[in-house]
């Protein structure tokens, strides 16, 4: 293999119009394919791929459930396994992952401290929830910063973009990260998001609008690269050349328009130009090409509907064509993007939201495929909507979906090679959803409740950064963001907090 | 983070009446370069008419750039290209509902809007230059050959005013020019042609910041701050307040003719605009966010059914029949198909469709409608918590705060072992840290209990004969009611919901939520309009020709 020492930032920022290949991870290795050849190691990757559901469900204690209006107890379903360390029996979220058993922790127990005297702002203590669940939950948990109010907000900077920022990272890809969402409508008549889309944060109150179509997503990441021979290296030429002429056209009115509109249309607009500037540089200047392992994936397609609000105001009146965008494909075809852009390096760092926060994904076509229907959405599945499936079960089937897809990844990433490792053994992939299940947050009385920051979970798969998967780990007490930190020291992040949150679990590497 | 004060300018301490004064942004002395006006000065020769310079009590009011809204870019896609397949809906980010999908303050650049923008320029471009019958929609020559640059230019020239929404300057219309190289460049397995260009031209247009957002400029008049906007500006005003969609070839004539700076001028134009099916659409589309059935948790053949409804009696009122435009709340009858009838209850109309008198349902108006009652419900049923506040701040403008934090707003409320909704709900009323809130919105849902979430009359909760629904309510400060009717006559009665109608209408205009300086221009508005017989196409007559709508604001920014 023949042996290069380009930078890939230099290529990357030294565009200027011309079209330079982007040197492959591939021809950067070392002989032993350990590390790149010009020092230095491998890149590590860093992914979350979130949940918009609780662990349980209000009222019903982890082993117990209805299904049918048939009442069970039951172990097994709550997705804490009994017992630690390696040997321990996968839970039933869990299951997709059996045969990467050996390639991720599952970290359980955990809670976002709140106060159980007092539900007023000033008295959330650090890195804490204000007891209003939905938006008090959100900000702790993924940015480490307390919440002061029910808004949908983190209040700083999230983990993703902290490992986007590195200085490893930054500019090293032609992407800096990758933000998805596969839930692409809110579905509850009557609202909006309101925040409850947004789970990467570039600081605080700047959430960062995630892409939602696939094909999108895919023609942003994959339209560079270097066609096999023949006439398709010309046809691509003509195409990014004229696009090129369009964007250029565009780019150069720039100047023009801002110096005629006010200040605060100039902030407005050239934010917009800038973002063109981005999308010229991104498409424009480089050309991948293809290797052993990093290929033009296939694209999904032109064909994304997007359902209708639910019938029924997602209880047990809802049912198939409603609240529902095949969340199921969007999810798969967007980890594909996923691992694929991390194979290829096109990118470092990515979230991928299956359900938005307080998702009203209608559930019934996913449980009906899943073998168990489930008359609710997914909000509604946690608090009883169904009056005949109801409890652990039906929440942990649900929870059981969204890892199918985080597996999906993780296993990407692990079946593609990189030297004399896999892609996985570099990257940090986390699993995290919205809520615990426990004592409720509201009125900090109530117990099995949906609304809860107590008992919350993480998975953390990879080796990056020498983590040691393949085992649950009880981290009773701790803050989700230790756990999260853990995965974000894997990445190379070299810092000891997250928001107001300190130290990384040290159990991750151990 | 810079923080912009969006509160308005007085022309003078002292306000003795107040002339509406509508504005944007913008922050500079000289014309627009592409108004064909004459830079630094007014656009025209000595016979065309000058804006006029606020006057001394004017209430200016500001705004930003504003980015169209889905369905905005969706409309105006159809009608300057005929494309029908709603690309911005398909491809775009859910749009945020403030009731309204038009806050620009919530707006903000993105990757995603970015390359989701890429892929409709390249969608729309594709399926315009596909056939003959497509291009013939937006073309305004012939090709001669891959090569006319004549014809080229004459697509740049007329694209470029429709989707700039004003004149291209020779000198911006030149780069656009260089895109014809491409129609005949010959390339293996690549087909290139006239229309290859024209694709391109489409795309450079349709991903323009400036196409994407009405962008205002103007000319700076005697009052620091406050700018004439050009007749393209005011054009553009015009047609996405009252259409939703881009200026058509008529009002870009009348603008360029400097027609929409004068009152009589804006009034020729608004009375052709409202005769056009997407001035009654765009009202449609105006009331379903307001009053918040847009979207409503049915199945949708009985959605559609209740939107033909409801359009039915709006346009009867505010264009057919032209009435009080509150008779929409208060009319005693409603259109409905045999289905509608018998899904109410009600009388069949003769002939399959056809008015039905509401005779002593306890029927009346939009509030009887079953897409306003499906509005606002919750846990598959209704909500009188909900319709509660549907009432207070949707009708009467009122600010409910959220439920205190301990609250779990997700659970059913009250009691969950009282078999009465009725009983669970007076829960509320139990507890003294919720009565004060609740006593505002509960009564008020109580009173409308006999109405289901479709519309529909029943008498008991969930079938429950012991569940008898009392359906007395209260507008706690206003009065006590049963039933849409006397809820409806009461509100209209308080003349609050009138007053709150025009606040909403205003915001919607405005793109933001009013500021406390503004409501002297809604108070303003509704006295006109009552003295018009609270004729509904008056009060969008009077926002619009009054001369506050050609004047704009330019928003401070703090640090």
């Amino acid at each position: 293999m023949k042996r290069i020492t380009m930078n890939r930032r230099t290529v990357l920022r030294g565009m200027g119009g011309a079209v330079v290949a982007l040197p492959t991870l591939e021809c950067m290795l070392n002989s032993h394919g350990e590390a790149l050849a010009q020092g230095g190691a491998l890149p590590r990757r860093y992914a979350i791929v979130f949940a918009g559901q609780a662990l349980g469900g209000d009222a019903w204690e982890h082993d117990r459930y209805m299904i049918g209006g048939v009442r069970k107890q039951e172990a097994g379903h709550f997705i804490a396994p009994t017992t630690t360390g390696t040997n321990y029996t996968l839970t039933t979220p869990l299951k997709p992952l059996e045969a990467l058993k050996s390639d991720f922790n599952v970290i359980t127990g955990m809670r976002i401290p709140f106060s159980t005297t007092s539900a007023a702002p000033a008295e959330v203590p650090v890195g804490g929830a204000f007891r209003d669940f939905h938006g008090g939950g959100c900000s702790p948990l993924i940015s480490g910063m307390r919440s002061t109010s029910s808004s949908f907000r983190a209040e700083g900077i999230t983990s993703d973009q902290v490992i986007a920022n590195l200085a490893e990272n930054k500019g090293m890809t032609p992407t800096p990260s990758l933000v998805l969402r596969a839930q692409p409508s809110w579905y509850l008549a009557g609202s909006s998001f309101a925040g409850r889309q947004y789970l990467s944060y570039s600081a605080a109150g700047k959430g960062i609008e995630s892409q939602t179509n696939p094909q999108t997503a895919y023609n942003a990441l994959f339209s560079n690269f270097t066609p096999k021979g023949g006439d398709a290296i010309a046809v691509q030429g003509f195409e990014k050349r004229s696009e090129q002429s369009v964007l250029s056209l565009i780019r150069d009115r720039r100047e023009a328009l801002l110096a005629r509109v006010s200040a605060p249309d100039r902030i407005r607009l050239q934010e917009h130009f800038d973002q063109i500037r981005d999308l010229e540089n991104r498409i424009n200047a480089i050309s991948i090409d293809s290797t052993a392992t990093c290929n033009k994936p296939t694209d999904p397609g032109s064909n994304w509907p997007v359902g209708s609000d639910n019938a029924g105001s997602g209880s047990s009146e809802i049912g198939t064509n409603t609240g529902y965008s095949d969340e199921t494909k969007r999810a798969e075809a967007m980890s594909d993007l996923i691992a694929m852009a991390f194979i290829c390096d096109l990118t470092r760092v990515a979230t991928l939201q299956i359900t938005v926060f307080q998702s009203h994904m209608n559930v019934f076509p996913i449980s009906t495929a899943m073998g168990t229907p489930i008359r609710a959405d997914l909000h509604e599945v946690g608090h009883n909507g169904d009056e005949m499936n109801r409890g652990q079960l039906p929440v942990s089937l649900m929870l059981q979906w969204h890892i199918k897809t985080y597996a999906r990844l993780v296993d990407r990433l692990k079946q593609s090679k990189e030297g004399a490792q896999s892609v996985l053994d570099s990257s940090a992939i986390v699993f995290m959803n919205e809520a615990g299940h426990g004592r409720q947050l509201n009125d900090a009385v109530s117990l099995n409740q949906t609304h809860s920051v107590e008992n919350m979970q993480l998975l953390v798969a990879g080796r990056a950064g020498g983590m040691k998967p393949g085992r649950h780990i009880a981290a009773t007490g701790k803050h989700p963001v230790q756990a999260l930190l853990g995965a974000m020291k894997g990445a190379g992040f070299k810092g000891d907090m997250l928001g107001e949150v300190p130290g990384p679990l040290p159990d991750l590497f151990a | 983070m810079q923080r912009i004060d969006m509160s308005v300018i007085r022309m003078v301490p002292t306000v003795a009446g107040f002339a509406l004064l509508f504005s944007a942004c913008s922050g500079n002395t000289t014309d627009n370069a592409g108004s064909g006006g004459t830079p630094g000065g007014s656009t025209g020769g000595t016979n065309r008419p000058t804006p006029p310079d606020p006057d001394a009590d004017q209430i200016v009011s500001s705004s930003l750039a504003r980015r169209l809204s889905q369905a905005e870019i969706d409309a105006t896609l159809e009608d300057i290209l005929g494309d029908t397949r709603r690309p911005a809906t398909r491809l775009l980010n859910e749009d945020e509902f403030k009731p309204y999908d038009n806050d620009y303050l919530i707006q903000k650049g993105s990757q995603a809007f970015t390359d989701a923008m890429r892929e409709l320029s390249r969608d729309v471009a594709r399926r315009a230059v596909a056939e003959a019958a497509t291009r013939d929609k937006f073309m305004p020559c012939q090709p001669s050959g891959p090569d006319d640059s004549t014809c080229f230019k004459a697509a740049v020239q007329a694209l470029g005013l429709r989707f700039l929404r004003r004149p291209l300057s020779a000198a911006e219309q030149a780069p656009y020019l260089k895109l014809l190289a491409f129609a005949t460049e010959k390339v293996p397995s690549v087909t290139t042609d006239f229309w290859t260009s024209i694709d391109l031209l489409l795309r450079a247009f349709i991903q323009d910041p400036e196409f994407l957002h009405r962008v205002e400029i103007g000319r700076a008049t005697s009052t620091p701050g406050v700018f004439a906007l050009n007749g393209y500006e005011i054009a553009s005003r015009l047609s996405y307040l009252l259409w939703g969609s881009a200026p058509d070839a008529s009002l870009l004539q009348s603008a360029a003719k400097d027609e929409l700076i004068t009152e009589s001028g804006r009034s020729a134009a608004f009375e052709r605009m409202m005769k056009q099916p997407r001035g009654r659409a765009q009202i449609s589309r105006f009331h379903s966010m307001w009053l918040g059935y847009r979207t409503i948790p049915h199945p949708p053949e009985v959605t559609s059914r209740f939107a033909a409804e409801t359009s039915k009696l709006l346009e009867t009122v505010i264009f057919d029949e032209p009435s009080s435009y509150f008779d929409i709340f208060t009319s005693k009858r409603t259109f409905l198909t045999t289905a509608g009838a018998r899904h109410y209850n009600l009388p069949e109309p003769v002939g399959g469709e056809g008015w039905v008198d509401y005779g002593n349902s306890g029927r009346a108006g939009l509030l009887s409608h079953g897409a306003v009652l499906a509005a606002f419900s919750k846990f598959s049923d209704t909500s009188p918590t909900q319709r509660g506040i549907f009432v207070r701040t949707r009708l009467l403008c009122e600010t409910i705060l959220p439920p205190p934090a301990t609250v779990d707003a997700d659970q059913p409320p009250g009691n969950p072992d009282a078999e009465c909704k009725t009983a669970r709900y007076m829960a509320h009323m139990d507890q003294s840290g919720c009565k004060s809130c609740h006593s505002q919105m509960d009564p008020i849902g109580f009173g409308l209990e006999n109405y289901d979430i479709a519309g529909r009359y029943r008498e008991t909760d969930n079938g429950k004969p012991q569940c008898k629904i009392p359906g007395q309510g209260e507008v706690v400060g206003i009065g006590t009611f049963s039933g849409p009717k006397a809820l409806a006559e009461s509100l209209v009665a308080s003349g609050q919901l009138q007053a709150c109608m025009v606040r909403q209408l205003l915001t919607f205009a405005l793109g933001r939520e009013l500021s406390d300086d503004e409501e002297p221009v809604a108070t303003k508005l509704r006295t006109t309009m009552k003295s018009n017989g609270d004729s509904f196409v008056s009060l969008l007559r009077t926002l619009t020709t009054d001369a506050s709508f050609a004047l704009r604001r330019v928003p401070e920014v703090k640090p």
